[in-house]
């Protein structure tokens, strides 16, 4: 029963990879709108909590206002699937300047041509972090976690569509140091999400004046390993055209004390995620619980 | 320092180390080379905590990437006097 739902899941993403390869791109973005809209409908706790957040993080302060700006996002993450699915044909290396527009600190782009070093990029659900990561891959391989789909065939052609781009994904499941490790080794960049609820393994660090449980991942690492860490925002700013910022190396002398280090670390990730979601909140991905208290 | 002095010494240095950032309560009087990582509450990301906390307190840089692949407290002893504990 299972592989035969699989089977229809399959032929349907089919369909729609398929459309999205060939329809024009605007037209493409009004479908993945309408369907936001419909799951805006049925998703009541996102909505709730989508508002609240923003409510929470002070950008808005009316209600009615914050509701209207979550639903917004969540047209951005629809959004993010096409521009994701279609990023192969707009940052081929013939068009990419019409595209992007170039942000970089010096100390990033240095560390980014250098063939012998290795990079750690910091990004949160913010613009389409998807693109990012695909100009980045013109450097070096670039390593991240994604979230398996739960079906293996979509996973599949999702795994395949990715390697276009010399991204390789890392299985969340699988996301063990050991793992990481091997990438940095390697000279490659590993590219971490640090915005999500981390949970036990997290350190509660402001985010918009109010705590919030923050991975340390990516801190540590840079800690004990000493490779480059720098926090990187792709901002839309119209049809396929974005803004790609890379703050400069994030440079924590260590102190003696891990948690003073920790916590200079990821207030400066916390504090250039915030600027950038202060830029277009409407591109930010609410409906998060980042707050759990 | 014999080579069994010194092995007590760092023992005891990673004893002290791990005292403070273990998240569980292991059973300290039978602490020694044999005691497995595992077995101390450390999983692959912990196991970061624990070579900053060792780098500080010693002030010798272990490898990540090698540390992952050992399993007894022994076998980190044992790449500390090698790198001069």
């Amino acid at each position: 029963m299972k592989s035969v739902r699989h089977l229809l899941e399959y032929c349907f993403f089919r369909i729609v990879l398929f459309l999205c390869d060939t329809l024009p791109y605007r037209f493409t973005c009004a479908v993945a709108r309408g369907a936001a809209n419909v799951w805006w409908l049925f998703d009541r706790k996102r909505r709730i909590v989508g508002r609240d957040n923003i409510l929470r993080a002070g950008i808005e302060s009316d209600p009615k206002q914050a509701t209207a700006l979550a639903k917004k996002a969540s047209h951005n993450m629809a959004i993010v699937i096409v521009e994701s699915l279609r990023s192969t044909d707009f940052l081929g290396d013939d068009n990419v300047d019409d595209h992007l527009t170039l942000k970089i600190a010096p100390d990033v782009q240095a560390v980014l041509e250098d063939p012998d070093q290795s990079l750690i990029i910091t990004s949160g659900h913010y613009g389409n972090w998807e693109v990012a990561g695909h100009w980045v891959s013109r450097y070096k391989p670039v390593a991240g976690i994604t979230r398996a789909m739960n079906n293996p065939l979509i996973e599949r052609v999702v795994k395949k569509r990715k390697s276009r781009y010399r991204f390789r994904p890392i299985p969340k499941h699988d996301g063990n140091t050991g793992r990481f490790l091997e990438v940095l080794d390697n000279n490659e960049i590993l590219a971490l999400l640090f915005d999500q609820h981390a949970g036990d393994y997290g350190m509660m660090i402001d985010f918009f004046g109010i705590p919030a449980a923050t991975f340390k991942t990516a801190a540590m690492l840079h800690l004990v390993t000493r490779t480059p860490l720098c926090f990187v925002s792709c901002r839309r700013t119209g049809p396929m055209k974005f803004e790609i910022t890379a703050s400069p190396l994030i440079k924590q002398p260590r102190s003696g004390n891990k948690n003073t280090d920790l916590e200079g670390i990821l207030n400066s990730l916390n504090r250039d995620l915030e600027s950038a979601i202060r830029e277009d909140p409407s591109q930010y991905l609410w409906g998060h619980r980042r707050w759990r208290d | 320092m014999s080579e069994q002095s010194k092995e007590s010494h760092v023992l005891e240095q990673l004893k002290g180390i791990l005292e403070e950032s273990s998240t569980v309560e292991p059973d300290w009087d039978s602490f020694g080379p044999a005691t497995a990582i595992e077995s101390l509450g450390l999983d692959s990301l912990t196991i970061l905590d624990l070579l900053y906390d060792i780098e500080e307190v010693t002030g010798i840089h272990l490898e990540a990437k090698q540390v992952l692949n050992i399993t007894t407290i022994g076998e980190i002893v044992s790449l500390l006097i090698e790198k001069g504990a």
